[in-house]
């Protein structure tokens, strides 16, 4: 007999349970995506480091052809040191490269070229396979090269050692676990090892070019550290710990935490749905099982009927919703995982439990919604669901006391009169919309060049990536007034004045008292250190004061007014900390010297992009065009400070792609909760929709009553989500920002079009959308039908 | 006396699974203003059928219907619900309101949506409170729907189907779901309106409810199987054995 009756049930209530079906679908499609999602960014980027074999500690230095006593002394007598590996490359630049003959533009930055027989960390292709052998003629790219150049496999990659040229093809992609991530963000061409002796062939073009990698297991990273800091004369370019490894990865943790949010927001609406349509569909039965109850049929037999039709349609749900997890997993996965490898061994395994937790899920939904079952009684059945009982009053507003019109009065009516059921909407919209808004604000506030401040840079006109010539002078071939005059000059050729300035890194050791850290101190002397932002205290006024961030003077245990010592090109001098700041530089660890202090070139370890600044101060347009113009002058690599904020923080792109899908995303899942809704509203509204035609409605009146509750849930879901943006956005994404060093003084910059404009448009219009298409269906519903309601 | 309604073989036929079935066949009658007419017959023999046809609520499949000289039949929908909500009142037998609004935002709704009357929301107001004290449900003007007995609640369909002033009321077995003292009391409130001059054609089973009309189409397989006319002069019992007796004759 139950056969029978869901057999029937099945047919007559088909719009009902397609619905459902529809919403298991989507709960198990999100939950078993994102379920593997966790899973797998959670402990994805430990477990790829342990992978891909980088050890505790790693030095990257330059001018070293592996007989750099003063760091393999100290990697030798360690006693904290069990094993290292040197890895062997030549430094090169990537403006200096050619892609299919064509210059590489989209800025320069520092590159490697390896033998694969050097090659002493795992690199790992897009299967997840390590890369074990390279053809002759052949080169595997990293992914910075592809993701900021959009080089790809087939191309040719063409560059001058000395006097030759050399050209290969690109044989693949692969993943760099220690210059790959978005911070480190350097590419590295692994090639054939005949290929590489031919490169390395000529010894005096690639003399100051070698370059080396040491990994480094050890059980005391600290004493590593302390170690290291003895050896500041050595071309260290960077060292860092595992963590610091790690946290440079941020940027696509960034992305992977947001992503594990919108998993969660995701199956978070998928359930409140699900509940809200379960207890809806069984509320709307009240007459079968009143029917039921008066023939004698027991509460847990009525129960188990309604169980039997919930577990067939989550079974059928869970199976579609799992197949159709597949996809979407993947495409959730690969926004992470293009620097990072994530290995989901249990994938499968993982995709069908989360598939089986939702089918157990909802049976337990089912049996909880089932317990209104209880309260049903026969006499519903007879009156029509009308018990006797008077109830809390229905009508908050009246019609007598409005100026709206019908249409307009009713829907708000509507809305505050079914308080439960248009909460759980807007709750639902106010998510889909915060999700928007929060990857919108993270997006804008990493692309602005408000953000400087926490770059450790000053605004300036126009920031020149003058590559060639930075890279000579790190290489020592040109000194840095000469570098700046060549820019100066190339600035001019193009008739524009203007001044130019370098921030220059240098990397030093600083200590206080057995404390003792290597650390990028900055200078720039076109400016003032008064001409930079601090949290505490006063800029550094005389050459033997200085300013660090909070994070270093930490590690230090020092404050404003202590003195430090800081070892220069092997002598030691003094210096007051005057100030402390925030900053990005080196996951937080940076300081700033005066300007007046004399400092040799050969200790610059790193650069920023050369500062120009018009002298005949031009408006914004005016910049513009002149940036166009330079462009031609330096291969593309001009831009402004906006433009220097997107591209220092490296994560710009992947947050706007990620902004894109989680739009589209919204847009769907709020369509289709309109959709569902809708259409269980038109189901529930059926008699009260014929009456109304009547008694003389149109169906656009209908149509736009309909439209105007959902369009009225979705305005005051994005307002609520306009207004919490900020503070929600703050909560999920300080933590990742206080680890790299922005501390509290990072500012959200919330833009006022984006927030209150342009996501509010498009929540509302995809709401409108999807129940105008919906709320259509009402004309089927014809005023004769008044006759035919039970 | 001139029609406001006049039928003319009026057929109307539903197809459900394939098969035809003709609910009402060539009927033709006409209706006088300030008429009050019963529409009887046996469960399925087409009633309700004829009153939402005749109406505008459903669409005839042939024949013609003339509403106060208008066509129904070449109206388009959004013709026939302004014809509904301005010159038609509708009165059901599941008393039929809107859930989330008050006894009198009921009443007055049409009213508001209506463009007949000029008139101020204030004044729709007043003439809304005027109806439901005539009827006797002023006291129960603020409360919702479900605060109201069956009979209170008829009545205010009553208000509402006349709030606009119709020219002619349909009503569909409009004391069906009500007590025998409520079904009283919602008939002497029709036969007042229709006293007032408001056309009345209603769809009953109730003897003594059609007697309070002064004429009874009797409807069988679709057609028209015969008419009585009623002496309204006459007492109600008499009324009411008179049309029992016809009844009779019709093999009711």
């Amino acid at each position: 007999m139950y056969l029978r009756i869901l057999k029937k049930d099945m047919k007559r209530k088909k719009t009902m349970n397609v619905i459902l079906l529809l919403f298991v679908v989507l709960a198990t499609m999100f939950s078993a995506s994102s379920i593997n999602n966790i899973i797998a960014v959670t402990g994805g980027i430990d477990s790829y480091l342990d992978k891909a074999g980088i050890g505790d500690y790693v030095i990257i230095a330059s001018k070293d052809n592996g007989e750099n006593n003063a760091i393999t002394d100290i990697l030798d007598n360690d006693p904290s040191i069990t094993e290292w590996r040197g890895e062997e490359q030549l430094m090169y630049t990537t403006e200096k490269l050619y892609i299919n003959g064509d210059k590489l533009t989209g800025g320069g930055k520092w590159c490697f070229f390896l033998g694969i027989g050097n090659v002493r960390l795992n690199f790992f292709d897009s299967d997840n396979d390590k890369l074990a052998k390279v053809k002759k003629g052949e080169v595997y790219i990293t992914t910075p090269l592809a993701r900021d150049y959009s080089v790809s496999e087939g191309d040719e990659i063409s560059f001058t050692i000395g006097e030759r040229m050399f050209t290969y093809k690109i044989a693949g992609i692969v993943r760099d676990a220690l210059l790959g991530s978005g911070l480190m963000n350097n590419p590295r061409m692994i090639m054939n090892d005949e290929d590489y002796a031919d490169i390395m062939s000529d010894a005096d073009a690639v003399h100051d070019l070698r370059s080396r990698v040491y990994y480094i297991d050890t059980n005391d990273v600290s004493s590593v550290k302390t170690s290291l800091s003895e050896a500041t004369s050595t071309g260290i370019m960077f060292d860092g710990d595992r963590a610091m490894i790690k946290t440079s990865y941020i940027m696509d943790m960034l992305v992977a935490v947001l992503l594990l949010i919108v998993s969660i927001c995701l199956i978070i609406v998928s359930f409140v749905v699900l509940r809200f349509t379960i207890s809806f569909t069984i509320s709307e039965e009240f007459r079968e099982i009143g029917v039921m109850k008066a023939m004698g049929i027991k509460n847990n037999s009525i129960r188990s009927l309604y169980l039997t039709k919930y577990v067939a349609i989550a079974v059928i749900g869970a199976v579609i919703g799992y197949i159709a997890s597949l996809p979407l997993g993947n495409k959730l996965l690969e926004m992470v995982s293009r620097d990072i490898m994530f290995t989901s061994d249990n994938k499968t395994f993982m995709g069908i439990l989360s598939s089986i937790a939702v089918i157990l899920l909802i049976v337990f939904f089912s049996w909880s919604s089932t317990a209104k079952i209880k309260k049903l009684s026969p006499i519903d059945a007879v009156r029509s669901g009308q018990t006797g009982e008077r109830f809390r009053k229905k009508s908050l507003f009246r019609l007598s006391r409005s100026r709206l019109g019908t249409s307009g009065y009713l829907a708000v009516n509507d809305v505050a009169s079914s308080p439960k059921n248009f909460s759980i909407i807007t709750a639902v919209f106010t998510i889909c919309a915060l999700l928007i808004m929060m990857i919108g604000t993270l997006a804008n506030t990493l692309c602005s060049s408000k953000m400087l401040y926490l770059f450790s840079v000053t605004d300036s006109d126009i920031f020149i990536n003058n590559t060639s010539v930075l890279f000579d002078l790190v290489s020592g071939e040109k000194k840095r007034d000469e570098a700046l005059s060549e820019t100066e000059e190339l600035i001019r050729s193009a008739g524009m004045e203007a001044d130019v300035k370098i921030e220059l890194f240098y990397k030093v050791a600083i200590s206080h008292g057995d404390n003792r850290t290597l650390i990028h101190m900055l200078q720039c002397r076109e400016t003032e250190t008064s001409d930079y932002d601090y949290d505490e205290g006063t800029p550094p006024a005389y050459p033997n004061e200085i300013a660090i961030t909070h994070m270093c003077a930490d590690d230090l245990g020092v404050g404003i007014g202590d003195k430090v010592t800081v070892d220069i090109d092997g002598k030691k001098s003094e210096f007051i900390v005057t100030a402390l700041y925030y900053s990005m530089i080196q996951m937080g660890e940076s300081g700033r010297f005066h300007n007046d202090l004399e400092l040799p070139d050969k200790l610059i370890s790193a650069y920023y992009e050369i500062q120009a600044d018009f002298t005949d101060s031009p408006s914004k347009s005016e910049i513009s065009s002149r940036v166009e113009k330079l462009k031609d002058v330096f291969h593309d690599d001009v831009y402004d400070a906006d433009e220097f904020v997107r591209r220092t923080a490296g994560v710009s792109d992947i947050l706007d792609a990620m902004r894109n899908f989680v739009t589209i995303l919204s847009i769907i899942v709020i369509a289709l909760i309109t959709i569902l809704m809708e259409r269980s509203f038109i189901a529930k509204e059926k008699s009260e929709i014929a009456l109304m035609k009547a008694i003389g409605f149109r169906s656009s009146s209908i149509i736009g009553q309909h439209v105007l509750r959902f369009g009225i849930v979705s305005i005051i879901a994005s307002l609520l989500a306009a207004v919490i943006c900020k503070p929600v956005t703050q909560l999920a994404a300080s933590p990742i920002f206080n680890m790299m060093g922005a501390g509290k003084s990072m500012s959200y910059i919330i833009s006022v079009t984006d927030v209150f404009l342009i996501y509010p448009f498009i929540i509302i219009s995809a709401t409108i959308a999807g129940a105008f298409f919906t709320a259509l269906y009402t004309r089927t519903i014809r005023s004769s039908d008044t006759a035919d309601i039970e | 006396m001139e029609n406001i309604l006049e039928v003319k073989d009026l057929c109307k036929t539903y197809v459900i699974n394939k098969r035809q079935n003709n609910v009402l066949r060539n009927v033709s009658f006409n209706v006088e203003k300030g008429e009050m007419l019963a529409v009887m017959g046996p469960s399925g023999s087409g009633k309700s059928t004829l009153l939402y046809t005749v109406s505008g609520m459903d669409r005839m499949t042939a024949g013609k219907v003339e509403f106060c000289g208008k066509d129904l039949s070449v109206l388009s929908e959004n013709e026939l619900s302004r014809v509904r909500l301005e010159d038609m009142g509708f009165i059901f037998q599941q008393m039929y309101m809107l859930k989330n609004l008050t006894v009198m935002d009921n009443v007055i709704l049409p009213a508001v949506k209506s463009s007949k009357i000029k008139e101020s929301r204030k004044e729709t107001v007043s003439r809304g409170q005027e109806i439901m004290r005539k009827l006797g449900i002023i006291d129960v003007a603020d409360n919702d729907i479900n605060e109201v007995s069956g009979g209170q609640l008829q009545r205010a369909c009553i208000c509402r189907s006349i709030i606009n002033r119709p020219a002619m009321i349909f009503a569909d077995e409009p004391t069906g779901a009500l007590n025998r003292s409520s079904s009283d009391e919602v008939m002497d409130e029709i036969s007042r309106i229709n006293a007032k001059g408001t056309t009345v054609m209603l769809v009953t089973h109730d003897a003594k409810v059609a007697a309070k009309c002064s004429r009874v189409l009797f409807i069988v397989d679709g057609n028209i199987k015969g008419e009585y006319n009623i002496n309204k002069e006459a007492p109600l019992r008499d009324r009411e054995r008179g049309l029992n007796n016809w009844l009779m004759e019709m093999g009711w």
